[in-house]
């Protein structure tokens, strides 16, 4: 991983299209402001990472069949 | 094209059928084509259907309509996010939760968060999230499901 010391204001810039900078820094809570094309997806991973959980569970689908019984 | 599914066998889907999400379902980028399938047995009542994942047979999601769990949802999109699946209206508009069925059937849920969005005019799809945290990934829906078996 490469590490980057940034001050308030200061940015870094991805692949001459994505612009990073950092708005506001308060304790330890840091506010960044993200410049991309629309077709990059930008996700807090913490989120993301509920979402890949909750699709994998979906495709687990153990319970179908006690489902149908439950159903039909 | 005939296609092999684990739930279903080998399944004959056709072209007009193929729903394409370009950037693949959040955690799997490689699952871009897909088709939804009926299953007439399973959750019948329940509304449940199957995104099927073109690219392996083992990949299905049991998906169905939010508003049959959740009247008013309504989450707020991006118009910019889906301009990737081309002009999208009201009418063409198809939005479907994914549903996670475990073993115990009490602790059923729909991810009201991570919706999939399909254009069924273009059949292009993308899976959102939405950013709010009113909106549960696991939201229950056991009971919900059984108070309204009667009359869904």
């Amino acid at each position: 991983m490469l590490a980057l010391s940034r001050k308030k204001k200061e940015a870094i810039v991805i692949n001459n299209n994505i612009e990073i900078t950092i708005l506001e820094v308060k304790g330890d809570q840091v506010k960044i402001g993200i410049d991309a094309p629309k077709e990059v997806s930008i996700y807090r991973k913490e989120v993301y990472l509920q979402i890949q959980e909750a699709n994998s569970e979906a495709v687990s689908a153990e319970g179908m069949d006690a489902l149908k019984d439950l159903m039909g | 094209m005939k296609i092999n599914t684990r739930l279903f066998g080998e399944v004959e889907i056709s072209d007009d059928k193929i729903i394409i999400f370009e950037n693949g379902i959040i955690g799997f980028p490689d699952m871009k084509k897909f088709a939804l399938i009926h299953d007439e047995d399973a959750g019948k009542g329940a509304g449940i259907r199957y995104m099927q994942s073109l690219d392996e047979a083992n990949f299905a999601m049991p998906v169905m309509d939010p508003l049959i769990v959740k009247p008013d949802y309504d989450p707020e999109v991006d118009d910019e996010l889906l301009a990737g699946l081309g002009h999208v209206t009201e009418d063409n508009l198809l939005v479907l939760v994914t549903v996670s069925v475990p073993g115990d059937l009490t602790r059923m849920s729909v991810n009201l968060r991570g919706p999939l969005v399909i254009n069924v005019e273009t059949h292009k799809a993308c899976q959102m999230i939405i950013d709010s945290s009113d909106l549960p990934v696991k939201f229950p829906i056991y009971e919900i499901l059984q108070s309204g078996k009667a009359g869904v």
